[in-house]
């Protein structure tokens, strides 16, 4: 039998959009792919068909897998499709067949020996990763107008991961997380709802000079972390272990 | 109350380097314990899990402002470099200055809050006293709803001790040394019931305020990420046995919710201590950890991995498989069906993967592929198990050939035989597969020292 491949964009409403075509063309799921952008490397005997995104399709997704696979899976998915990894969409669409032949779908993270359900777990898992390294070594710097500026470089599309966290811990406070990676910002206004917005979207101006109090702040610091290194114990190595180079690059005590 | 000479001549940078200096030794620094949401009135919220903001060049991670109130002390405890005969720098923070350093550091996500230790200035009383208002300071003036781990001054009014721990989200009492008689020797001032003492009033405290929370949803929470203690490895001349024997009655008579080892460093060159012409003992306060781990999440109990006759742990094998080894008998275990509990006790499979190979098994027979997806270390593993009745390899159950297989298996440690060179994060075999409940336990117990 001919393999077709559905070909979604590179979001969770393209590729929950893709699964939607994919259940509605009510074929058998081995031959049936989700592909992600592109219609790159075109393999023989296969076709493509281009998959334009519908967030009613989307939703009606979703609804289907907080329901049958339950929230905690729901999350997972979620993780693994903010990794960059371009076969994230053919293993979440596999993962939600698995899940929705079993008995208890809910159980559906369990099953590791399930080659799809692995990669899942394995893409949640190192997003999850990133955002629990970044919740600790994302650093802001105050700018003169009182907002606090963090920017970061992440491996994987986790701004939004990121932003529940310190909108629940700064809740009083102006800031503003940028992937310059992707040129998205986070912004959070005092006592209001955080939303995102694109690099194209936000006057530059905002970003100027830091506050008078910041140097300082940043030296305390440098010098905090000279002091509190056991010099009996000095293991540069173990540092760069568990603090690995790409996330120095963007903290003011390795500066 | 008594007045204290604040130095106005000294800048905050300088106090800040000498009471990080003077606090640096104490190695409890995790912000773990306790998951509370800010309330959208103030600043900070906590993570079950902790937080490590950054690493320090020792390669520990560094999650909260640990510093001393003051380095001034009455005592003088012959391993400590702030006791009274030495002569050294001495300066007090005044709360308002702890307060700017944590609000400045905390909104700028460098640390996840306070730990607050201190000499003793004047008596425990006075001390303790200046400690609580610095803490009610930073909770009603700040409002400040991030993580404080704070020290019981031992010999403090069980008053101020209390009303500190309905501000502080960690307390802790430090034992230092595992028998009275080493306590005695090296920190004359010190005695052990005076340590006790606010041990057990704190786990009271804990308790009790247990039920009132039950009672009334709003009650004030005490202590609410536990209490934790300190012993130091390798200054007086107890064996692991003794230490670990400590440890159990403190988890288990005392509740506490961590011990901490912390390997010895001879800053005073007291005639004393020992010298340690080979650095502090890393190895050995690795070993430790590796055999804690055991204690809480593994089912051990100190008696099953060591005794009288054997009361040290061995250098080449970490705890669990020298255990295996010594129990042959019990293996090999079949992988499809033992209990969680025994899948724990076999060289290889830690918790996360046992917690795994349970929920998987439910779709069908698991195979040695299966396994390794789940985080098994197999070349650990295989000498152990069965799969469907198999062995992986054709191996014999036998102590000697399987030791030496182990031990060609070059064990990761978080340091080289000369201290320095780390090799790959790993302590329990699964440890560097998957996220524990505690990160900031866990990169600790990865680096052998938690
Ligand atoms: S009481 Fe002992 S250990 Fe504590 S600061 Fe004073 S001398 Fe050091």
């Amino acid at each position: 039998m001919e393999e077709k491949y559905l070909v979604c964009e590179d979001s969770l409403e393209g590729i929950f959009t893709g699964i939607y075509e994919a259940y509605s063309l009510k074929e058998d799921h081995n031959h049936l792919h989700i592909q992600i952008g592109e219609e790159e490397n075109l393999r023989l005997f296969a076709s493509y068909t281009g998959i334009i995104p519908d967030s009613g399709k989307a939703v009606k997704v979703s609804r289907t897998i907080n329901k049958e696979l339950g929230e905690e899976t729901y999350m997972c998915i979620c993780r693994a499709l903010a990794s960059e990894d371009r076969d994230k969409g053919e293993a979440v669409y596999k993962t939600v067949v698995c899940g929705l032949h079993m008995k208890n779908g809910r159980q559906v993270m369990g099953n590791l020996a399930n080659p799809y359900v692995h990669k899942v777990f394995e893409l949640s898992r190192s997003t999850n990763n990133e955002v629990l390294h970044l919740k600790g070594f994302l650093r802001f710097q105050e700018l003169e107008s009182g907002i606090l500026f963090a920017k970061i470089g992440p491996k994987n599309n986790i701004v939004t991961f990121l932003a529940p966290h310190f909108a629940d811990r700064l809740p009083l406070l102006n800031f503003i997380i940028y992937d310059e990676i992707r040129g998205l910002f986070v912004v959070h206004p005092a006592s209001k709802q955080w939303y995102l917005v694109t690099n194209t979207d936000l006057d530059p101006n905002i970003i100027q000079n830091y506050s008078e109090e910041e140097t300082k702040y940043q030296e305390l610091f440098k010098y905090f972390c000279h002091k509190i290194a056991i010099k009996e114990r000095k293991n540069l190595k173990l540092q760069r272990n568990m603090l690995p180079l790409r996330f120095q690059e963007y903290m003011v005590e390795f500066w | 109350m008594m007045h204290y000479k604040v130095m106005e001549d000294m800048s905050i940078m300088e106090k800040l380097g000498i009471l990080t200096d003077a606090a640096k030794y104490d190695v409890a620094c995790t912000s773990s314990g306790v998951d509370r949401r800010g309330d959208g009135k103030g600043i900070g919220n906590t993570a079950a899990g902790g937080i490590c903001h950054s690493f320090s060049a020792d390669g520990r991670c560094i999650s909260l402002l640990k510093i001393l109130f003051t380095n001034e002390c009455i005592y003088d405890c012959k391993y400590c470099i702030n006791r009274r005969s030495n002569d050294v720098v001495r300066t007090s923070f005044t709360p308002d200055e702890v307060c700017e350093l944590t609000m400045s550091f905390y909104k700028r996500n460098y640390i996840e809050g306070l730990f607050l230790s201190s000499g003793i200035l004047y008596n425990p009383d006075f001390t303790m006293e200046l400690i609580y208002q610095t803490l009610y300071k930073l909770r009603r003036e700040h409002r400040f709803q991030g993580y404080i781990h704070v020290k019981a001054i031992p010999g403090a009014d069980p008053l101020l001790i209390q009303k500190a721990g309905f501000l502080a989200d960690r307390m802790s009492v430090n034992l230092e040394l595992p028998t009275a008689e080493g306590l005695s020797r090296l920190a004359p001032n010190k005695h052990r019931k005076n340590i006790l003492a606010p041990m057990r009033q704190i786990q009271n405290g804990i308790k009790s305020n247990k039920n009132e929370i039950v009672l009334y949803k709003n009650a004030p929470r005490f202590v609410s990420a536990g209490q934790s203690t300190q012993l130091i490895v390798g200054a007086t001349p107890e064996n692991d046995y003794q230490l670990m024997t400590v440890a159990e009655n403190l988890y288990e008579k005392f509740e506490l919710k961590r011990v901490f080892y912390s390997a010895f460093v001879n800053v005073n060159e007291d005639k004393e201590l020992p010298a340690l012409p080979g650095g502090p003992p890393l190895l050995r306060e690795h070993r430790l950890y590796q055999a804690d781990w055991l204690l809480r999440f593994y089912g051990f109990k100190a008696g099953e991995l060591l005794s009288e006759e054997k009361p040290n742990f061995n250098i080449l094998l970490d705890p669990k498989a020298d255990w295996a080894l010594r129990h042959l008998e019990l293996f090999p275990v079949e992988v499809n069906r033992a209990d969680y509990q025994v899948l724990l006790r076999i060289p290889g499979i830690g918790v996360k993967s046992a917690q795994r190979i349970v929920t998987a098994r439910r779709n069908g027979f698991l195979g040695f592929d299966d396994l390794k997806k789940l985080g098994v270390v197999l070349k650990r593993a295989l000498y152990f198990i069965t799969c469907n009745g198999k062995m992986m390899y054709n191996t014999k159950i036998e102590e000697d050939y399987i030791t030496r297989n182990l031990l060609s298996v070059k064990e990761k440690l978080p340091f080289d035989k000369d201290g320095i060179t780390y090799k790959q994060l790993s302590l329990f075999d699964d440890m560097s597969f998957s996220m524990q409940p505690d990160v900031t336990d866990t990169h600790k117990a990865v680096l052998g020292q938690l």
